[in-house]
Formats: structure tokens, sequence, C-alpha cells
């Protein structure tokens, strides 16, 4: 037992509607990378936010170094060792990096009533140190990039004599070159007998980085492996519970004449900085033309520019031949320009309308919905049931409200709605973005079909696979400028890794940094 | 043109505005310029400035650190009206010009004899200071009422906020009339003046601040302890971090609510203080007809520290500014109707909104927020 | 006709009905609230003797079922006010009376005063309904509404010299009226909302400043410019000639001051508005603006342009309830008292309706009830008629909280189970 850091044993925890966690059990060794590897929804967040208090399980026990715990808080949590680094950080971001890592236990000074900024600064200096990480104390969070942010969340962790670190999807804002410090991070950490929980879906990265591996699948535990003695095929199959293909059959299509054009758009933001940089490429009609990056590196800008809902502050947005530059939001609808948009929650659906209405939506002055600034709800109300049946929405109810349903329905939905518009230019932004597997399945060979009918297609994700497999030919945005078009089929994913970083293949920088905010 | 520059803009402007009538008022003594620019640094008219900023720059003061927790406290009007009422109204109670010792003496019938405690050592405390004890309880009553339904019961924090300020413009006139029969309180004073021995002797400043009503003097000291609290020490912090990123305060273990619960507190006693220097400060009466006397101050707070950019000295010069077109309206009538100067305060209010509309809100501001939600 | 079902659905859906039941239950709070503060206030009054409590339910005729008769003592002290009475003063006294009383007339005043009320409510209501629903919190509707009183009387006093008398003159003169009171109202509320939709600045904060300024505003302009010469004391116009005055027929009310032509025209605009925003790409554009502003830019709605139309929709709404005030209560602008609280009343109206148009009739009834009733109390009980704006207060508090009668209900176990939540399934592991 002693080489036990902890053991999670027959954990269930239900929502209303959902069990997430199933008798889960879970055994981690002291000293070593532990992969919880699973789909989303699978309950990987779920049990680790119970590890760390922040949810408690109607079931099972939770066990620290031997010893029974009943976790009410994260402060127990903290107190017992367990320290979590959240995917989404949870870091105020105006604050400087000193503050965020002793918030709470900050060392005081004139009898507890003021902070002792200097010590402060300096406990966490040695920490950093200590680890080997480059971090400077004094800046803002909101000035650093996101690999400092994390290491900023780990030092956080260790500032609180975490012994026990769990990583959530710690990977998925990173560039592959980051991904490769994180190891490193890794490494240096259990080297000084810290023990790390790594949760992640992606197979590669588990068997990467972990010493054992612990699949979850539906809430419940599948198996627990040692990293070097199982392969990923297997993981795949344990995962999905069946044997899934992880190539996406995309078949031979010619494109025909460009259709989306972008002409040296420049993009500003409030705080006068340049978010896109003279930005050009072509989509043809029947291609797919992706855009990969790291979030944050301009593609939303580039976006909202391009599907109207911003004006760029130079260069040109052409849609078969036509500039449409100064063309508003809603006439780009008009123009022919169906747009999956990144946000689901905030811009793609009004959660409080049923789906009649957000069916409607982008439609509204459009015959033959709204006639005469009249809206004819009957035949609203058929298009949305019409997108119900074709897409597959489910509850097939279209008097539910938006917020419902599932993410992976909601997002069929959205997608179902902007390509009835049978438009000429999609433009579709991280279009499977916390979706399962079947739906993600399903807008894949709806984005292909649409290729298939000669339409263009912009494709932009933070997922490389996804966009490499899908994209005809595939750009990539580092800080703003879009840094090299390359044939997906052509390049390796390393060769891409390195352009999302900013470098050229073989070394050479090729953009300049600017030491914003990525 | 960013936040920044937009704000620095609207300074600027406010600070190019006054430098003109000031250099035009020095060098035509005789103008329209030079009779604003020579009354506005009259010592009377600094004092009565700053004796009009009292309520307005404390207010301004608790409603930063609410809005700096997350909980926007549009209510603040109604926290005002409610402690110039119930500080007068207490002092009323208790005997105007009288003092009320600690521990009291009590009188009690036991068995038909009549016992007496005298406690013999009395501390006397006169009862407009009791009077504002009494109005800074209402008011953190009020205010606790409010945090209860924004963060308990996740209210809309507007709307709530809207329903604290009805509330109380009701209630007060109501209870005035109960008690007097009428919207308005009986005249209860005015505290005395503080005069520091030395220190006042000093030529203008030592008139101004050092021999001034308590309430100015509390505001004075107010301002950089506001600051020091939400600046440099680890409930500032927490407050801070708790509008910005209420999760990440959860993660580590400090109570998001309570640090809510208090800074919604702190908005109530600073209200407090400020709606009793209204009263008790300024006229040593509630008047409780229309808007009540109030008039709109607990709004104006508000658009004071988004001017201040949440900094207490700049909400305190944002506020000094109102009171002192309010203090030049009482002395330069004359020059125009009075309507004029009456609405001058509302509508500078308005252009400031406008000038600094893009201020940047506390990330979480406005939000409830739940722990343990993913 | 699915048309009639979505209709009726909104009206009566589940969300519908549970808002219907917070409304009502926090009005059933409110009271019992304000009874406790009328009880306790009571205690401090200065009486001769306790308030005797005579709890019955009355019965036509004479008859009643006594439930309690005596007084009450809370720490001693005997209570000057009695609630019950209080309420029965406030609800019955608004109409004048029980309806099956003998004497009781159906055109008495406080009927009149009471339906005059509700109808300007109802515009008050609906200007605020108007704002809310595009999500913006319009706290002007009193500063419209007296721009509209003031702009109204101003027309109608100017264009009176060159009209005939008599009813052809009604036809000019009325129309005048209220286009003007929506003009200049509709103007008002453009202001705060343009300085909302091109710099931000937020509409609580400028529409309550801008009350202030309307108020000063008016009363400098009357007084330089249209005072009444006869007037010996307030800041006032003189009369409108009664030619624009809106015809109290048919109801044959004493005093004038209630038309059912502007009752009518009050529910045919509740229509209109109900229509414009549920029928209407308009409308759609308002509402989905409202909800979810990022969604409303995504659809294509231009959100500045949004902002200042609704705005001035409901201001030129709230400058009607002006110009009707002139008309139907005084005849002539006066400055300060009651029109303020028409202005906030219309929030509470309209909140408690949960800014449905048609709620707000409903909204309006009761609150025409609270406005007349405050007058009965005024006239025959101790109790200040200020006791109805603490009502208005307590209301908005309640109906701010659903979670609160939420919580009640699962505690009772009326509650639904709250829907699941789709977080549980996909908001945990975002970016798969």
């Amino acid at each position: 037992m002693s080489n036990t850091a902890v053991r999670l044993a027959g954990i269930t925890k239900r929502f209303p509607g959902v069990v997430a966690n199933d008798q889960v059990d879970l055994t981690v060794e002291k000293g070593s990378v532990h992969a919880l590897l699973g789909e989303n929804g699978a309950g990987k967040t779920t049990l680790m936010n119970v590890l760390y208090g922040l949810l408690q399980p109607e079931e099972g026990d939770v066990y620290v170094d031997g010893e029974r715990r009943d976790f009410r808080s994260p402060r127990d949590a903290i107190d017992a060792g367990i320290g979590m680094i959240h995917q989404h950080f949870m870091l105020v971001d105006p604050m400087e990096i000193w503050a965020n890592i002793v918030l709470g236990q900050e060392p005081r000074k004139y009898f507890g009533l003021t902070v002792d900024e200097q010590q402060a600064i300096q406990e966490v200096r040695d920490l950093s140190e200590r680890y080997g990480f480059d971090v400077d104390p004094t800046e803002t969070v909101e000035d650093v990039s996101v690999g400092v942010q994390q290491r900023v969340e780990i030092l956080k962790a260790l500032y609180r004599g975490a012994d026990v670190l769990i990583l959530d999807e710690p990977t998925a804002v990173l560039t592959p070159q980051e991904v490769e410090d994180l190891y490193g991070v890794l490494d240096e950490l259990t080297a000084q007998g810290k023990t790390v929980i790594f949760i992640t879906h992606k197979l590669g990265e588990a068997m990467h980085s972990a010493d054992d591996i612990t699949v979850l699948r539906d809430g419940e535990s599948i198996a627990t492996v040692p990293a070097d003695e199982t392969n990923q095929d297997e993981l795949a199959e344990m995962m999905v519970g069946r044997e899934v293909l992880l190539e996406v059959d995309v078949p031979e299509h010619e494109p025909g004449e460009t259709t989306l054009a972008v002409d040296d758009v420049t993009v500003t933001d409030s705080d006068d900085i340049d978010r896109v940089k003279d930005v050009s490429f072509e989509v043809r009609g029947g291609e797919v033309f992706g855009i990969a990056g790291v979030d944050g590196n301009g593609q939303s800008e580039l976006v909202e520019a391009i599907t109207g809902l911003e004006s760029p502050t130079s260069g040109r947005i052409v849609i078969e031949g036509e500039d449409v530059t100064g063309h508003s939001r809603r006439q780009r609808i008009e123009d022919g320009m169906a747009y999956i948009p990144e946000d689901r929650h905030e811009r793609g659906l009004v959660m409080d309308f049923d789906l009649v209405e957000n069916g409607l939506l982008g439609s509204q002055h459009s015959e033959p919905y709204s006639k005469s600034g009249r809206i004819e709800w009957d035949t609203v109300r058929g298009h949305a049931e019409d997108i119900i049946e074709t897409y597959d929405v489910r509850p097939p109810n279209a008097d539910a409200d938006a917020h419902s349903l599932s993410g992976g329905n909601q997002q069929k939905f959205i997608v179902g709605r902007e390509f009835e518009r049978d438009p000429s230019v999609v433009v579709a932004t991280h279009p499977t973005r916390g979706v399962d597997i079947g739906s993600t399945e399903f807008i894949h060979e709806e984005l292909l079909d649409l290729r298939q009918r000669d339409r263009a297609v912009l494709l932009i994700s933070s997922k490389l696979d996804e966009v490499r497999q899908l994209s005809d030919r595939l750009g990539v945005m580092y800080e703003g400028e879009l840094v090299d078009i390359v044939d997906p089929e052509e390049t390796s994913e390393e060769e891409i890794g390195l352009l999302m970083a900013g470098e050229r293949p073989d070394g050479i920088e090729t953009v300049r940094k600017t030491g914003g905010k990525p | 043109m960013d936040r920044t520059g937009l704000r620095r803009r609207a300074t600027g402007v406010t600070v190019a505005l006054l430098a003109i009538v000031s250099i035009w008022g020095i060098l035509q003594p005789e103008s329209a310029a030079g009779e604003l620019f020579w009354t506005a640094t009259e010592t009377g008219t600094i004092e009565s400035s700053l004796r009009l900023a009292v309520p307005i720059a404390l207010t301004a003061i608790g409603g930063l650190y609410a809005e700096k927790s997350g909980i926007i406290n549009i209510g603040l009007e109604g926290l005002l009206i409610i402690s110039a009422f119930v500080s007068v109204l207490v002092t009323d109670l208790l005997g105007p010009g009288q003092s009320t010792g600690i521990p009291p003496v009590v009188t009690f019938d036991l068995g038909g004899s009549t016992y007496t405690i005298d406690p013999g050592l009395q501390l006397l405390i006169p009862n407009i200071w009791v009077g504002l004890a009494g109005g800074v309880v209402a008011s953190m009553l009020l205010a606790f009422l409010f945090g209860v339904i924004c963060i308990r019961y996740q209210a809309d924090q507007i709307i709530a906020g809207l329903a604290v300020w009805l509330i109380a413009l009701g209630l007060a006139p109501f209870a005035a009339k109960v008690v007097y029969g009428q919207p308005s309180t009986a005249q209860v004073g005015t505290f005395d003046n503080w005069t520091i021995p030395v220190l006042s002797e000093i030529p203008v400043a030592g008139e101004i601040l050092f021999d001034a009503s308590p309430m100015v003097i509390i505001m004075l000291v107010s301002v950089p302890v506001a600051w020091y609290g939400l600046n440099r020490t680890s409930f500032g912090y927490w407050v801070r971090a708790s509008g910005e990123n209420p999760k990440a305060l959860d993660t580590v273990g400090v109570n998001v609510d309570r640090v809510r619960y208090a800074a919604v507190l702190i908005s109530g006693f600073f209200s407090g203080i400020g709606g009793t220097a209204l009263s008790l400060g300024a006229v040593g009466s509630f008047s409780g007809a229309g808007q009540t006397m109030v008039d709109g101050r607990g709004f104006i707070a508000i658009a004071a520290y988004l001017f201040g950019n949440y900094n207490p000295f700049g909400a305190f010069a944002a506020s000094y500014l109102f009171s002192g077109l309010q203090a030049l309206q009482i002395r330069l009538q004359g020059i125009a109707p009075t309507e004029v100067f009456l609405m001058l305060p509302y509508l500078v209010v308005v252009i400031v909104l406008v000038l600094v509309g893009r201020t940047r809100l506390p990330e979480a501001a406005g939000e409830h927020y739940e722990s343990g939600e993913d | 006709m699915s048309r009639a079902r979505d209709v009726l659905e909104r009206l009566v859906g589940a969300s519908g009905a549970e808002r219907a039941v917070i409304s009502v239950a926090a009005l059933a709070l409110s009271i019992v609230v304000g009874g406790l503060i009328v009880f306790v206030s009571g205690l401090g009054a200065a009486c001769e003797a306790g308030a005797n409590y005579h709890i019955a339910i009355p019965l036509p005729g004479s008859f009643e079922i006594l439930l309690f008769d005596g007084r009450l003592s809370m720490f001693g002290f005997q209570s000057c006010y009695d609630p019950i009475n209080v309420y029965e003063k406030l609800f019955i006294g608004a109409i004048g009376g029980l309806p099956w009383e003998s004497g009781w007339q159906p055109t008495n005043f406080s009927m009149e005063v009471f339906l005059q009320r509700a109808t300007l409510l109802l515009f008050t209501g609906l200007s605020v309904a108007v704002a809310f629903r595009a999500g913006l919190f319009n706290i002007g509707t009193q500063g419209q509404m007296v721009w509209g009183a003031l702009t109204s009387a101003v027309a109608v006093l100017f264009v009176a010299d060159f009209v005939p008398a008599g009813v052809a003159g009604t036809v000019i003169l009325l129309p005048l009226a209220l286009f003007a009171g929506a003009v200049a109202g509709g103007i008002w509320g453009a202001i705060p909302g343009a300085l909302k939709a091109y710099a931000d600045a937020n509409e609580v904060i400028t529409t309550i400043m801008l009350n202030f300024v309307a108020y000063y505003a008016t009363t400098l302009l009357v007084r330089e410019f249209f005072q009444d010469p006869q007037s010996t004391g307030g800041t006032q116009t003189r009369m409108v000639p009664v030619n624009s005055l809106l015809p109290s027929i048919p109801l044959g009310f004493q005093e004038s001051r209630f038309s059912i032509l502007a009752l009518v025209l009050a529910l045919v605009l509740a229509a209109v508005v109900y229509y414009v925003l549920w029928g209407t790409s308009f409308g759609f554009d308002v509402r989905t603006s409202g909800l979810q502003p990022e969604a409303a830019t995504y659809a294509g709605v231009d959100a500045e342009r949004t902002i200042v139309r609704s705005m001035t929709i409901s201001g030129a709404l709230g400058g009607i309830a002006g110009a009707l005030w002139v008309l139907l209560a005084n005849g002539r602008f006066l400055t300060g008292q009651e029109v303020p609280s028409l202005g906030f009343d219309g929030i509470t109206v309209s909140v408690l309706a949960g800014n449905n148009p048609i709620g707000v009739v409903f909204g309006s009834v009761l609150f025409g009830v609270l406005k007349s009733g405050g007058n009965t109390l005024n006239f025959q009980t101790d109790v200040p008629p200020e006791l109805v704006n603490v009502l208005s207060g307590l209301i908005i508090l309640f109906v701010a909280m659903p979670e609160f009668f939420r919580l009640i209900g699962k505690y009772l176990g009326v509650g639904d189970e709250p829907a699941p939540a789709a977080a549980t399934t996909d908001g945990g592991e975002e970016d798969g």
C-alpha cells in the first residue's frame, strides 16, 4: 500500500439524467505519470473533480496515501496534498503571477494586515527555480504565453504542497513544441517524487507520457494497463468499445473556380494591436481549405472579418468575384455564406429559444420565412422539423429549448441550419469541439459532401488531425500571420507543428515575436 | 481608440476644461469664467464641495468594492435613502442634542419595589453618533438582504438592485409619515465640526481639512484606507479575484460567497455613513418628498467609481467634480436659472458615462457563481 | 393551426406557467411582508387604542364568517394598524366598495381613478416591457412621460387656435396630442439608446440621470415660456381646450377622468406590441438581442440600430402615456406630483408580467387597483399610501428571485426536476 499515492474505490457520481461515474476504480502509483484516457463525456473530469473535492460522489471511497479521505471542498483536497490544473486555467488574468500563485495563502506582514509582496515573490522564484521553470513572478498573467500560464498553474499547486498533480487535458492549448516542454516538466516533477495524473483523450499522448494508462468509457473504468505493454489500436478499441477507423475517407475531387478570396486582410483590435496581419488566400469551389494554429493566433478575428462580424482594418473579402468587404453580416448571409461559429452557446444558438426559433436565426429577414417583415411561422416550423429529421437531431422535438439538447445535437442542428441555406461558402470553426464521436463523424461527412457539391469550405480547427485529414490545402496561422500554405498529405505533423510555433522546419524564424498575448 | 486612451481623453478633457476656466478666470477676473474660477477656489466653496462630496465618495467606495467582487450593486441609492432616514430617526427617538450612556442605567419592577442598576461609570455617546450607527446598521441590513438575493437566490443583480432602491424609496417616506405624519422628519441638528488643534491653524488647508465636519474627515481617511484594503491586503486580493475569476478563488479554497457577502456589506457600511452624512451631516433632517433628499446620488456614485476606474482615489476625485458643480450651483445662483445648475450634475454624469462607457468591468461582474459547477 | 398553438404555448407553456406561478407567489409574499411592515409600523405610530382586528370573510348582504375579533400585540405594544383592514381598504376601496353592496355604482370616483391609472400603467408597462425584452433596462419611462406630456400639451395649446371648435377639432387635436407625445418621448428614449449603442454608456444610470434632467428642463421651459398666467402656485401650463380631451363616452363618469377610448387604444397597443415582438422579423431581432446579443450579431442583427429602435419605441410608448396623462388626468401639464411613480410602477408592472405585453394588461389592472386603493388609504386610514410603493419594490424583489420559489417548490414537492443540463455531458470536457 505504501507505494500507492491515490486510490479511488467504487466511485459513483450521478447528474440529473446521467451517470457520469459508475463504480469507477483507480489506483495510482507514487512517483508515476498515470494517464486517464477516454472520450469526451467518458467521465474523466468528473472523476478527477471528485478526487479534488469539487464534487462529492454518491458512492465510493477516496484514499490518499492509504488513508481514507472525505473531501468536502477543494480546500480539503489541497490539505491532503492534491493539486489540480484545470483545462481552463483558474488564473486571474489582470493579476501578477506571484499573486495568482499565493492566492488564498498569501504571506503577510504587519500583524497579518498586509500581503508581504517581497516574500511572496521570493518564494515563487525559489519554487520556480527548483523545478527548472522559466517563470518571472512579477509579470501579469495576461501578458504571458499559454505555456507559461500552465506552468503558473503547476506552481500554484506545488506552492500549496501538492504531491499529486492532476492535469486536465493539458495539451489542448499547447503547440507541439510546448507539449514537448510539458513532458519535460512532468519528468522533472516525477523525478522529485511527485505523482501526476494526466487526463487526455489523445492516445498518442497517453502512450508517450504515461507509465500507466486507465481507460474510461461511458463512466466506467475499462482497464488499467502499463503503457509499454499496450498499443494504440488496443487502447482505441477500449476507448470506443468498437474498432474505429482513425482515418477519414476523403474521396478524390477536382476543385473548380475560386469562390472565396481573402486579400491582404488586416484586423486591428480596440487596443491597437494587429490580430490578423496581411492574410491572403483563396478557397475554390469543391475544396476544403483548412487553417491550423494554436487557439488565439488570430483565427477568430480572421473568421469574424470573413463572416462580417467585424470589419477588417484593410484588405478585401471577395465571394464569387464580388467584393463583399463592405457588406454587413446580414448581407453576407444573403451573399450565400454559411457560418458554424466557434461558440454555440454564445452565438450559434439562443439557448432560451426553442428549435423552431433557432432554425430561423439568420434567416429572419429572408423569404420564404419572412414576407414583408412578417414571420411565416408555419414555414419556419417546417424548416426546423426538416433540419431535425435530415441531420438526426435528438430528441426530434422542434419545441424543445436549445439548452435542453446535448452538445452534439446542438451542433448538428447548427450544421443543419447553416448547410440548408445552400451556401456557396461555408466557414466552419471548430465544428466538432465538444461533440461526441458519432456526431463528429456525421459532421465530417457533411463537410465532405459539400465539397463534393463544389462548395468552398473554410475549416478552422485547433485539432491538427482533423484539419490535416479533411483539408485539400492547409494554411497555418501564427501571431496573426498566415505563415505558410502546405499540402497536408505531404507535410508531417511535426513540420506543421513547427509552423504553428512560428518556426520554419529548417529552423529559420520567419515571424517576428511581438511579445503580445497569443 | 482603446479603453485606456478613452479614459485618458476623458480625464484630459476634464483637466483641460478646468485649466481653460482657471487661466481665463485669472486673466479676466471680471468675466463669467473669472467669477466661476474665483468662486470655485474660495475656501467656502471648497469646504462645501468636500461636504457635498461625502455621500457620493463614500458610496462610490463601497460600490466599487461590491462590483470588484463581482456584484454590481445598483441599489446604492436605496442604501443611501434608508440610512439617511434611519440615522435621523434614531437620533430623534433618543433625543436630539443629548447623549446615551453605555452601559445603560436599567430600572425594573420586581415584586412591587423598583430596582435600579446604575453602572456608575458610563461612556456617554452623543445621540447623533448613535444615529450614525443606526443608519449604518440599517444600510448594512438592506445590503445584506440584497446580497442574499443575489448570492443565495441567484437573482439578476440589476433587477434586485432596482428592487432595493424602490423598496427604500417607498419605505423611508412611509415610515416618516407613520412617525411624523409627513414624508419628512423633524430637525435634529448636525454634527459639530472637529477642530484639530495646531493643524487647524494652518492657513487655508488647515481651515478646510482640520476644522471640518467629522463626515469630511471620515471620508478623507476612508479613501486611502479603502485603497490600501483593496490593493495591499489578502482580502483585497480575494475581492479582485472573486470579480475576475471566482473559480480561481474557489479552487484555492477561499469561499467566494463569503468574499462577496463581505464586499456587499462593505458597500452597505460606506453607503450607511454616506447617507448619514447627507442627512445628519448637512441638513439635520430627512426629506422624503419625490426622489427623497438623496436625489440620485447613489447612481452618481456608480458613475464616480466608473470614472475613477475602481480606484478609491479616482472615485473621490470624480465625486469632488460632481459635488463641486453642486457647490457652485448654490453660490452662483443668479447667473442662470436655478434649474440649469440643478440639472448640471446629472448632465455631467451622462457625459462622463459616455466618455468612460467602455470601462473594463471585472470579468465576472454581474454573473452568479455557483461553486462546484463545471 | 400551428401558429395559434405557438401563441397559446407561449402564454401557457411550461416556462410561461412557471413564470405566472412565480409572479403570483411573489405578489402573495409581498402582500404578507407588506402586512408585517404595516403591523410593525403600527407599533410605532401614535394612537389612542390598538386597532381592533376583525378578520372575517364577507358574504353578500351583511353576513360574514368571523375568524378573529380582538386586539393583537407584540412585546406588550399594540399595533395601531390592522393589516387586514388596510388591505381591505386598499383592494376593495380601489373600486369604491364591493359590487354587490347596496349603493355601489360602477361609475363611482374610485372606479374612475382605478380605470384611469390602469390605462396609464398599461402604457408605461408596455414601454418598459419593450425595452426589457431587448435587454435594455429603461428606467427612464418617467422622463419620457414628462417630455411626452409637455410636448403634447404645448402642441395642443398651439394648434387649438387654428382648428374648429367641437368634434371637428377633436379629430385633429387628439391624434396630434398623441403623436406629439410619442415623438417627444421617442426622442428622449432614443438618446440613452444611442449612448448605449455607440458609447456603451450604462443605460440604467443614463436613463435615471435623464429623468432628473427632464424634470428640471421641463420645469424651466414651462416657467419661462408656457406658464399659465392665472396660476397662483404651481408651475403649469394653461388648460388644453375641452374638445381635445378624450370624450368620456359612454360610461358616464362624473369627473371625466377616464375614457374607454384610451383603454381601447391601450389594449390595441398591447396587442400590437405582442404581434411586433413575436410575429415580425424586427421583433425577432429585438428578442434575440435581448437574450443573447452575440447570437443576434451572428444572425445578422444590427445591434446598435436595434438598441436605438427599441429604446425609441419604448420612449414613444412612455410619451403617449404622458400625453394621456395630460388629456385624462389633468387637462394640462404640471410639474412634480405623480408622474414619477407612474413611470416607476411601469417597471414593476412589466417585471411582474415577465415583460410579456399580454401579462402587462393584467399587471396594470393590479397596479391600477393598488394606485386607486392608495388614495382610499389616504382618506380612510392613518396608514400612509406610500405603502403601495413599498409593495411595488417588494414585488420586484421577489419576482427577481425565482430560485427562491423553486427551492420552496422543491421543498413542498411540487417543483419539477431540473432539466438535465447539457453541461454534464459535454461542458466539462470541451475541446475534444
